[in-house]
């Protein structure tokens, strides 16, 4: 399904900041897993999903997805077949668009878009229905800006229109970290709803482990631009949160080890 | 202010609205600084002008000078997108260039058009004074460009502009090429901003390299003013906003050539200075400012 090929990616090359953000990575993903993609701060995750979406163009390496060779296409490009969801809330809806116009962008997907009317009838009417299984009400505020809504409402809103064009990918980049508990908790039931019913490969970066645990058919650890732990299938079974919390202090604890070689 | 000055700034009101909603285009609905336009007012006056001196239809060379304009927008949004060179610099670069092409299409930096078959000749033949006649045209002018961009924000294209001047990254991630939305929204808007200088260039009589001198800060003041008669909550608003915006500037600026105290008046010469104080003080005033955001 996707796979990346011995990628690199370094950030301000040939300068003092340079800083190489991951290093040969190599995963391949199938179709239908559910990917946990979880590490410390400045582990490569985001780096690494941005690479997938498009929106940064490896160093070195390859992107495969279904066997194609992707890795010159351009993100607009990609997005006929990935949708992605980001951490900030405002970052994938269009504020002074009404929430029908931001849909019917969506909507639009992976077709040429022209002088044809952007929200007509018949897809006002498809909107109505999606935005009513959110169960926030936003079916009867379809004419509303989009930046009137709360964080979480447009959290809601962006993951329906990531799907709403019938992607094979989805990508989430700790897409809940923004919202209060109890919105994170209804956008990731919305999460699983969309994953499930559409038959979607999803990679979704977290720093929460229960999260991990609880969605992840399969656990990707990431480290210092690195995969250090990928755990699936029967090893998958019956891992805890506490299994995964020392796996995480452990290649944490090796990391400091390693600048203390360095150093010496 | 006498009856000839307001029915002069109505006139000239209307008449610039076409190019203000170019610049609205651009500045507001696709968040581009283009200062090209400074170059395609003019450009669109040129060709316009030496299209009617070879004796070709007016009308058709008030679409010639629209066209010209357009390809000046072009040449911008390829500086900008292709070579990435900055939105602002971009511009400049345009609007300097276009100096010296304008000079070469004129052959000379003033065409007179005296004589000549206008536009407006149509219309004065029914029996309208030229200032009547100019105002008719550019009413109908004005209100055909309003729809059309009313319309043009409504469809999958214009959708797809609106959002790349609001959120490039969320644009992108739908699908779309943040590349040509600019593309298609600065020529646009460079073609709308050569018509209206096709059409001042048959309403003044002349094309001069210099009239497009102060072209984008005067369509710029149109837009805020617009936008704080009218807040732009809306499409249709924000577009009716601009139109309105473009005959209350005029008035105001009518009303400051009018204005005299003691020995003290304010000549043609001050325009620029009061445009860019108006445009400071709509800037500057709190209650403004949050509007001039257009809904951001
Ligand atoms: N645009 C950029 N320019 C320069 N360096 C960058 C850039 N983006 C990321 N980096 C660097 O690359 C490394 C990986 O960053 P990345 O954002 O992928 O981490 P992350 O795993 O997503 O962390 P977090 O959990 O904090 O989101 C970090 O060292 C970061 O400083
Ligand atoms: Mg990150």
């Amino acid at each position: 399904m996707i796979e990346l090929v011995n990628v690199r990616k370094v950030f301000n090359p040939k300068t003092v900041n340079e800083n190489v953000a991951i290093k040969g990575l190599n995963l391949k993903i199938e179709k239908g897993e559910f990917v946990a993609v979880i590490g410390s701060n400045g582990a490569g995750k985001s780096t690494m999903l941005n690479l997938i979406a498009g929106i940064l163009s490896p160093d070195g390496g390859q992107v495969l997805a279904n066997g194609r060779d992707i890795t010159a296409l351009a993100d607009y490009k990609r997005a006929s077949f990935i949708g992605s969801v980001f951490q900030d809330p405002l970052s994938g809806t269009a504020k002074s668009l009404t929430i029908e116009e931001n849909l019917a962008i969506a909507l639009k997907r992976g077709h040429g878009r022209w002088f044809r009317k952007g929200v007509n009838r018949k897809n006002r009417q498809f909107f109505t229905e999606k935005l009513a299984t959110l169960g926030l009400g936003l079916e009867n505020r379809l004419k509303s800006n989009a930046g009137l809504l709360s964080g979480g409402q447009r959290q809601c809103l962006t993951l329906l229109m990531a799907v709403m064009a019938n992607p094979e990918i989805l990508l989430l980049d700790e897409h809940t970290a923004a919202l209060d508990p109890k919105t994170a908790e209804l956008v990731m039931s919305l999460t699983r709803k969309l994953v499930e019913e559409m038959n979607l490969t999803c990679l979704m970066v977290t720093h929460n482990m229960k999260q991990a645990i609880e969605f992840g058919s399969r656990i990707i650890m990431m480290h210092g631009g690195e995969v250090v732990v990928d755990v699936s299938g029967a090893e998958r079974q019956g891992l805890k949160v506490a299994d995964l919390m020392h796996m995480f202090e452990q290649v944490r604890g090796e990391g400091i080890e390693d600048d203390k070689l360095l150093l010496s | 202010m006498t009856t000839y000055a307001l029915l002069g700034a109505v006139e000239h009101g209307l008449m610039f609205s076409l190019m203000a909603l170019g610049v609205f285009l651009t500045f507001r609905a696709l968040d581009f600084p283009d200062l090209s336009v400074d170059g395609s007012f003019p450009m669109g006056a040129a060709v316009c002008a030496v299209c009617i001196t070879k004796g070709i239809n007016p009308y058709a060379a008030v679409v010639a000078g629209g066209f010209a304009g357009a390809g000046l927008g072009f040449v911008t949004a390829f500086l900008n997108t292709k070579l990435k060179i900055l939105n602002l610099l971009a511009g400049i670069l345009t609007m300097i260039a276009s100096y010296s092409v304008i000079l070469r299409i004129m052959g000379m930096p003033n065409l007179p058009l005296l004589g000549y078959d206008t536009i407006f000749t149509p219309i004065e033949n029914l029996g309208f004074s030229p200032q009547i006649a100019a105002i008719i045209f550019s009413a109908c002018a004005a209100v055909l460009a309003g729809l059309f961009l009313i319309w043009f924000f409504h469809t999958d294209m214009g959708l797809a502009l609106r959002a790349t001047g609001d959120n490039m990254k969320m644009v992108r991630a739908q699908g779309i090429s943040t590349d040509r939305m600019i593309f298609i929204g600065v020529s646009f808007s460079n073609g709308l901003v050569g018509l209206c200088g096709a059409i001042a260039a048959q309403s003044l009589g002349f094309s001069d390299v210099n009239m497009g001198i102060g072209t984008v800060v005067a369509g710029l003041a149109s837009v805020i003013v617009g936008e704080a008669v009218l807040s732009s909550r809306s499409v249709l608003r924000a577009v009716i906003g601009v139109i309105l915006g473009s005959m209350i500037y005029r008035m105001a600026i009518a009303y400051a050539l009018s204005f005299q105290i003691g020995d003290f008046r304010f000549s043609p010469g001050d325009l620029n200075m009061i445009t860019a104080v108006i445009v400071v003080a709509a800037l500057t005033f709190p209650g403004m400012r949050r509007k001039v955001g257009v809904g951001k």
